[in-house]
């Protein structure tokens, strides 16, 4: 028999009874709309977490970090000088593949300008530091190399330390400004892009749209950007005459232990080679002291991944429930209407229906019942989602993919074959004459 | 060549451990263009020997031969189309779908036979108006009377164009006058030269048609032409 009259047939049959129809998609319905939310949320949390791992300068980003000296070794700690210039200048010459490092030293100086004081955080460093930190700079530009040769008193502000001391200048106009770091003064030759998570960047555009001057809400939350935000930096040769010589008499600019070395893999297919030409060039700084470790963030990303697929499966999980749920509802309902109809498959066998006829005609009625639920379930689960997004929002934004829309209409196709073959079998296994005989 | 050939045919049901034979030994041979009538009382297996003839079912034991063909044993799904290409049937409670309308109810074997659309439509209406229901082609089986049902059943019997028609008591819930009427459709029919076995109780049935074979406890007790 045709396919087309088949479903025909059965979407007439579902129209007839639209009550049971409408009860028997219900368990498809609810499994479809957690399939698509569970989906579209996880989907939002992937992008968030993706987007703030590349803010946060990626997998790339390979930090040097101090290591306790083991006790024998203890004897052997002041042969090693530490983590230095040096180590940035031998981890530069150890491979090409990595091409940005940043030895930084920190300090906690008093900032001022005018009457605004407050005490922040200053980073000596290269001009590498802002391409190893993925710094965007939204007016004037970064510092160079010829700020650190000269020493020169330049510094490059973060969004928030603009806003903390002029609050309503517009970035331009604060490049060429004066800023004093433990009263020296210093210029300002750039103002770095404001990081925000996408929520404020939303809430920043509905508050400038209303009020202007009311404060966002979500300033005393966590944010993950603060610290990016609040960046003070200044040339690392300008960090180390200014405030750090003269501490003790043999150090020099070489010599001085930095407070943080980091830098860029440019290859990520040749990260572990890498590091271990880097570990190679640092033992040799190090001369055999086994003071240091590289800090990768594979562990820390791969946790976060490792979470959103845990995410993903238990809400794979809970709709893969309720999609047998449905099914079953499916089954049942379509063996009820079976029964119902005995008279109405003796009466088709009787003009000539094979059993496969019979069989397709049910598994066709509970795949259109099963399609139709998942096309409900479907706008259901945008509706959900919509309805997250304004009772809840958050800095990952749900989003329904078209992946998670075929996953869906796949996965209540299938629904709808299973649950449909048991009863479709029984179908089409009915004798013609004693289903003729049916009351 | 015999249309239908029945030789010692066995119909038997198993109730618990007692065997009832509704069919003992049937032999019967019917001709192109015959009308035959079957007759006998009560539970003396005229349906089942109709559900044997009409391949609803098969015989337990001897053999049977229809268009040539030996379907002693055949396959559900050969049955099921030999069902559909030869055989129509008019049954007595006329065993129409009430959900859908004339039209759709008189081209339903026309469904399982691969005819395409326009040519269904176009067949089942022609037939409807043979039969005179032009006028209800819309209609669903529940706005009709009994005279029009059993006359859309009359029209799906031969909307595939079979070789034979089989009516199991196509009378039996009509009044006379409208039993009349479609007594005389299948006496047309037989003029056409088709090939037309009714089963009644109803001797004013019987003496209508050209054979009749009496049917007593699943045997052929005697045959006679009116
Ligand atoms: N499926 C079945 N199981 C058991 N016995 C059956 C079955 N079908 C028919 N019979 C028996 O076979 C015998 C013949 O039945 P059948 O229906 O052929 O009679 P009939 O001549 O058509 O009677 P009626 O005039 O009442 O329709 C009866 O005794 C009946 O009980
Ligand atoms: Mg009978």
């Amino acid at each position: 028999m045709n396919l087309w009259i088949t479903l025909e047939t059965g979407l007439r049959e579902i129209a007839a009874h639209k009550f049971r129809s409408f009860l028997s998609m219900l368990g498809i319905v609810l499994g479809v709309s957690s399939l698509i939310a569970t989906m579209s949320l996880t989907n939002g949390i992937e992008r968030g977490t993706k987007a703030f791992m590349q803010q946060v300068g990626g997998l790339e980003l390979v930090t040097v970090i101090g290591k306790e000296i083991s006790a024998e070794m203890i004897e052997f700690a002041n042969l090693s000088p530490g983590r230095t210039v040096q180590d940035a200048r031998a981890i530069l010459a150890s491979t090409s593949v990595v091409t940005e490092v940043s030895p930084e030293i920190n300090i906690g100086a008093l900032l001022s300008s005018g009457p605004i004081s407050q005490r922040m955080q200053v980073v000596g460093a290269w001009p590498d530091y802002f391409a190893v930190n993925r710094h965007e700079i939204a007016a004037g530009r970064f510092l160079t190399q010829l700020d650190v040769d000269r020493a020169a008193h330049s510094v490059v502000i973060g969004d928030a330390i603009l806003k903390r001391f002029w609050p309503n200048l517009p970035a331009d106009d604060a490049v060429g400004r004066i800023l004093t770091i433990n009263q020296a003064p210093f210029k300002i030759v750039g103002v770095l892009k404001v990081y925000e998570r996408e929520q404020d960047k939303r809430m920043r555009e509905i508050v400038k749209a209303r009020q202007p001057q009311m404060t966002s809400r979500a300033q005393n939350r966590w944010d993950p950007f603060r610290r990016k935000n609040e960046s003070v930096v200044i040339p690392l040769s300008t960090m180390f005459f200014e405030y750090k010589s003269g501490q003790l008499p043999e150090d020099s600019l070489d010599s001085i232990r930095m407070d943080n070395l980091s830098f860029r893999v440019g290859d990520l297919d040749r990260f572990r080679e890498t590091l271990s030409k880097v570990r190679n060039a640092l033992n040799i700084t190090h001369r055999g002291v086994d003071d240091f470790d590289l800090q990768t963030r594979e562990e820390w990303f791969q946790g976060m991944e490792a979470s959103i697929s845990a995410t993903r499966l238990s809400g794979g999980l809970i709709a893969a429930i309720s999609l047998i749920v449905g099914g079953i509802g499916i089954t049942n309902i379509m063996l009820a209407s079976i029964t119902e109809r005995v008279r109405e498959i003796g009466i088709r066998l009787a003009v000539g229906a094979r059993g496969a006829d019979i069989f397709l005609q049910i598994l066709v009625e509970s795949v259109s019942v099963a399609f139709i639920g998942g096309i409900i379930g479907i706008a259901a689960g945008f509706g959900l989602i919509k309805l997250l997004i304004a009772v809840a929002p958050s800095e990952n934004v749900p989003f329904v993919s078209l992946d998670s829309i075929v996953i869906s209409v796949v996965f209540a196709i299938i629904a709808g074959v299973l649950s449909g073959i048991y009863p479709a079998l029984r179908a089409s296994r009915l004798d013609p004459i004693s289903a003729l005989r049916y009351e | 060549m015999a249309l239908v050939l029945l030789e010692n045919v066995v119909k038997s049901y198993r109730i618990g451990d007692q065997e009832i034979r509704a069919l003992d030994g049937i032999n019967l041979r019917i001709e192109e263009g015959e009308f035959i009538a079957i007759i006998g009382p009560s539970g003396s297996g005229k349906s089942t020997l109709m559900h044997l003839l009409g391949c609803l079912d098969t015989p337990s034991a001897g053999r049977m031969q229809l268009f040539g063909r030996d379907l002693t044993s055949a396959r559900a799904d050969t049955l099921a189309q030999v069902r559909n290409k030869e055989i129509g049937f008019v049954f007595q409670s006329f065993n129409l779908l009430p959900k859908i309308d004339v039209v759709r109810n008189i081209e339903l074997p026309l469904l399982y036979s691969g005819i395409p659309a326009g040519e269904r439509r176009k067949r089942a209406i022609e037939v409807a108006e043979s039969v005179g229901l032009g006028a209800r082609l819309n209609n669903r089986p529940t706005q009709l009377s009994g005279g029009q049902c059993q006359r859309v059943a009359i029209a799906r019997a031969l909307v595939n164009r079979p070789r034979i028609i089989f009516g199991d008591e196509p009378t039996g819930n009509l009044d006379s006058a409208t039993g009349e009427m479609v007594l005389q459709m299948f006496r047309d029919l037989h003029a056409e030269g088709r090939t037309v076995v009714l089963v009644t109780h109803d001797p004013d049935v019987a003496a209508v048609t050209k054979r009749v074979i009496e049917i007593r406890d699943g045997k052929i007790r005697r045959e006679y032409n009116p």
